[in-house]
């Protein structure tokens, strides 16, 4: 049986936080929007798990990388959006840092090796 | 520090911010299930896993546990009040044994600065003392640079106040006495440099709260009065206050100045009398100041001593410095005793531990079915072991508030018994707490770590850990039972033997010629006057001189060693008639004539370790003097009651020792006629005099009641640790048949005869008694050897002392194996088989 580093959602391990900091990036939304808006830019290839996503947010709600505020919903309900801090836009940028140095250079070794 | 702060938000948020996830996670299930995805899962589980991102979690388990262990505690009252007792008595045990030590030993005098207190002491190789001459004193004084202050205590006999018929405790003092300790008067004014300095000054004197409220019935009128001490006229100045710490430990009733020192005490040449040790010295480190380095100056002051006067000093004399803001000046002889009796308290907690253990077990065990149910939905193994040791830590929680209250009561008591200094609180401090804490945890270890790891390892059948509490058990028990035994013994050995000398009839007399100025051949005529007369009076057996008299004040020593043993030697200078007045029987030779030089008398036991098969007769002392031995009597530890292994020498009193004699008599009848007497003869001689009286049997019964006290409170303490050993022996044999009951039911039917059936329920238990008892008898052999200093002359191998503790050992632990086992056999079959 081949065997894969990456789980069998597709979501890389630690790139999660690096993706809800992308998609506030432009707006606030809520937990659930989060993961289809995920769900969705990734052509359906990536699969947000409901029991990662709530622990992600509140470590990143700990860390003061988003807020919470509350707003109703599409389905006229009262619900939490989430939305980046100062902090979270630094964080994204570090976290976007360290991503293009890892990718290129595993881009590296797959072109040479 | 924003995450901090936000994670402290959070804690005390934790209900509202949950309810704000719980609404985030349903909101996601209801749009999930729109997209028809139904598979939310667990939602509790998950907003636990949310939660724990927090950084919370291991507090709320916390609060479950103790919840949770607050109920198991609660539902079986008897159970937990038998385990608190249990541990309150070990624990309360050892917490009253440390505040003992910490009073005496840890707390610092309330004073000013009492870091900076030291004591100093006279030292040599060969010889120790507490007191110096006053003139050392003032030359230390005079010339010390690391010193601040120097203090001298010039502690004296009792004196008369008016007419009082009971004398008081009294002490001179230099007047920077109460200024450098920082004491504010309760009345009146305490001494100061400037008003008390001089023996020009008026003569003053302050009362203790004690005597101010009991002798002068709390009258704050009393200051400015002038009263009579000792005949001589004084003005009270001052009272010191009821919380008043005095160096050392030593409060005597009057103070006095010590410039005023040859007024009270009329010809006394103590004060100008560089080879009379007479006053105490303490000071105060310089700032900055170590004590090696004031021990150095202190070396270099006592060298110029012996240029100026040579036989001020002895060879090798140098001062020992110890800190002095203590209630006791810890010796090595003391921290001895204290680590015994720590060792003794341990052993306490131990077998208090060990019963808690073997009952936690058997509960465990009962508990089965509520754990098995909790590891089947999931609790896993560290879990179901941390909510038992949280279980232990309320227990031994519980145990270690009641044994604080108990020793603080017990402490209570005794220092209200023992007229304590006034400012000795027994309520806990820093120290006691943190001691507490400490005992705490070394408690919830013995007791509550192997139970829970059996329990929660479910594993809980093996008997070993049972076996092996139960062992432990018997070996504390039986060491605090044999040393308990050696000390009754102890006891009765002092009651009922006689010490090797008369005391029933004997008294002493001692006019303390040499502190009122008498020269040699004063205080001879004196003392040759008052024994003839003395001897006149009806009923007199005999009368003699002895410069130590028994169980005095002061006690000579010299280390030696005899044939390579270390023995300790007390010697003295007696009249010929000594032996004649203690009964002290002549083995063989002859006694001194008076005067005699060069000759020495040795005990029994002193001539078989110098001269061992050999005549002593003849023999020189050891050492280089050139004493013969001319005689050799029976052994009297005269000065060292409970050291039986103390040897005596006797040499005759020369003329130069006359103003410090003492006089002995023993007459028929009661000794109370011949003091009366001998007072009417003093006044007659020098009615200056006030001659210390005392009836040795008085003397005798102070020191024997300490070891009957101190017999008493071990046999307590091994009484309490035998009776737990027995409760906790019960609890495991009890608790053994009642797991065995259906067995049993069985076993009866088929008729087997009760006796073996009796045999084999009780000999798994056999071998952790055998072990424990042997185990415990080793212990005791070896530690009892420590003992030997307060053991009166009873051997620390004394058969029937651990005859007697292995006895009550063995009663107690057959009658608590013996009885559940018998009451088994009365087990109704029928019923006992139907309930299965």
């Amino acid at each position: 049986m081949p065997m894969s580093i990456r789980s069998k959602d597709g979501m890389p391990p630690g790139a999660l936080p690096m993706l809800i900091l992308r998609v506030l990036q432009s707006e606030s939304l809520h937990g659930y929007a989060i993961a289809q808006r995920i769900h969705l830019l990734s052509s359906e290839v990536l699969a947000v798990e409901e029991g990662l996503l709530y622990p992600t947010l509140q470590k990143m709600l700990l860390k003061g990388w988003v807020t919470s505020e509350w707003g109703i919903s599409e389905t006229n309900r009262k619900v939490r959006f989430y939305q980046l801090t100062p902090a979270g836009r630094t964080q994204l940028k570090v976290e976007l840092a360290g991503y293009d140095r890892v990718t290129q250079a595993i881009q590296n070794i797959l072109r040479t090796a | 520090m924003g995450e901090l702060w936000r994670r402290i938000h959070y804690l005390f948020h934790r209900r509202q911010l949950d309810a704000e996830l719980e609404s985030d996670m349903e909101f996601h299930r209801e749009m999930a299930a729109r997209a028809g995805r139904n598979n939310f899962g667990n939602t509790l589980r998950m907003r636990e896993q949310s939660r724990e991102a927090w950084g919370w979690t291991w507090l709320d388990r916390l609060v479950q546990d103790f919840r949770f262990g607050t109920r198991i505690l609660v539902r079986k009252p008897g159970f937990t009040f038998m385990i608190v007792l249990v541990l309150a008595i070990g624990i309360g045990v050892n917490i009253a044994a440390f505040s003992f030590f910490n009073m005496v030993a840890l707390k610092p005098l309330p004073v000013r600065d009492p870091a900076s207190l030291i004591r100093l002491e006279r030292r040599s190789p060969h010889a120790y003392i507490s007191e110096m001459a006053y003139p050392s004193f003032a030359f230390y004084r005079d010339h010390t640079h690391t010193l601040s202050a120097a203090i001298a205590v010039f502690g004296v006999p009792p004196m008369q106040i008016n007419d009082d018929i009971k004398p008081t405790s009294t002490s001179f003092v230099t007047p920077n006495y109460f200024t450098e300790l920082g004491t504010p008067a309760l009345y009146g004014r305490l001494f100061t440099p400037a008003l008390d300095g001089s023996s020009a000054d008026a003569p003053a004197v302050i009362l203790s709260y004690n005597l101010w409220e009991h002798r002068f019935s709390g009258d704050p009128s009393v200051i400015g009065q002038v009263i009579r001490i000792n005949r001589k006229p004084a003005t009270v100045v001052g009272v010191t206050p009821y919380t008043f710490a005095s160096l050392g430990g030593q409060h005597p009733d009057i103070w006095m100045p010590i410039a005023q020192q040859p007024y009270f005490i009329d010809g006394s040449k103590a004060l100008t009398d560089w080879t009379s040790s007479t006053v105490r010295m303490w000071g105060r480190l310089a700032p900055g100041i170590t004590k090696a380095q004031a021990e150095q100056e202190m070396r270099t002051l006592t060298n110029d001593i012996r240029r100026i006067h040579p036989d001020a000093v002895w060879e090798n004399e140098y001062l020992q410095i110890s800190p002095g803001g203590h209630l006791q000046i810890m010796q090595p002889e003391m921290l001895r005793v204290a680590v015994m009796v720590g060792i003794l308290t341990l052993l306490i907690l131990a077998v208090a531990c060990a019963n808690v253990g073997g009952l936690l077990l058997a509960r465990g065990i009962s508990r089965e079915h509520e754990i098995g149910i909790r590891v089947a939905i999931g609790a896993s193994r560290i879990r179901i072991f941390r909510q038992l040791c949280t279980e232990s830590f309320m227990l031994a929680a519980l145990g270690s508030i009641a044994g604080i209250v108990l020793s603080y009561v017990v402490l209570r008591i005794a220092l209200s018994s023992f007229e304590a200094p006034g400012w000795l609180s027994p309520i806990p401090d820093g120290r006691v707490l943190f001691f507490t804490g400490g005992i705490m945890m070394l408690a919830v270890l013995f007791f509550g770590f192997a139970p829970a790891l059996q329990i929660a390892r479910q594993r809980h059948r093996g008997t070993l850990v049972r076996q092996i509490l139960l062992a432990a058990q018997v070996t504390a028990s039986c060491v605090l039972l044999i040393v308990s035994g050696l000390l009754v013994r102890a006891a009765q050995h002092v009651l009922f033997n006689e010490p090797g000398f008369g005391y029933e009839s004997t008294v002493s007399i001692d006019p303390q010629l040499g502190q009122h100025g008498y020269s040699d051949s004063s205080a001879k005529a004196y003392l040759d006057e008052m024994q003839q007369r003395l001897r006149e009076l009806p009923g007199m057996h005999a009368v003699a001189l002895v410069r130590l008299p028994p169980m005095g004040h002061i006690v000579s020593r010299e280390d030696r060693e005899l044939n390579g043993r270390k023995v300790a030697v007390y010697p003295n200078w007696v009249s010929p008639s000594y032996f004649d007045v203690m009964q002290t029987p002549i083995l063989t030779g002859r006694v001194f004539t008076p005067g005699e030089k060069h000759v020495a008398l040795v005990s029994k036991t002193y001539a078989r370790l110098a001269w061992p098969n050999e005549n002593p007769i003849g023999k020189t002392m050891p050492g280089d003097s050139k004493d013969v031995v001319i005689g050799v009597v029976g052994d009297a530890h005269v000065n060292a009651l409970n050291n039986d292994d103390a040897l005596e020498s006797y040499y005759s009193a020369q003329s130069d020792n006359m103003p410090g004699m003492t006089i002995i008599a023993r007459a028929q009848g009661q000794p109370d006629a011949v003091l009366t007497a001998a007072r009417t003869i003093s006044e007659n001689l020098d009615p200056k005099l006030f001659p210390e009286m005392n009836r040795l049997k008085q003397l005798y019964r102070k020191i024997t009641t300490q070891i009957e006290l101190i017999a008493g409170i071990v046999s307590l303490i091994g009484f309490v640790a035998v009776l737990l050993a027995g409760v906790g022996i019960l609890g495991i044999v009890s608790f053994n048949i009642s797991q065995r009951t259906k067995e049993i039911a069985i076993r009866l039917a088929l008729g087997s005869p009760k006796s073996n059936l009796c045999a084999s329920l009780l000999r798994q238990f056999i071998w952790p008694i055998a072990a424990g008892l042997a185990l415990g008898t080793g212990l005791a052999l070896f530690a009892s050897q420590f003992l030997r200093m307060v053991l009166f002359g009873v051997s620390n191998l004394d058969p029937a002392g651990y005859a007697a503790g292995v006895a009550v050992l063995l009663a107690v632990v057959a009658l608590s194996g013996i009885w559940p086992a018998r009451k088994a056999m009365k087990l109704n079959v029928a019923r006992a088989l139907h309930y299965e």
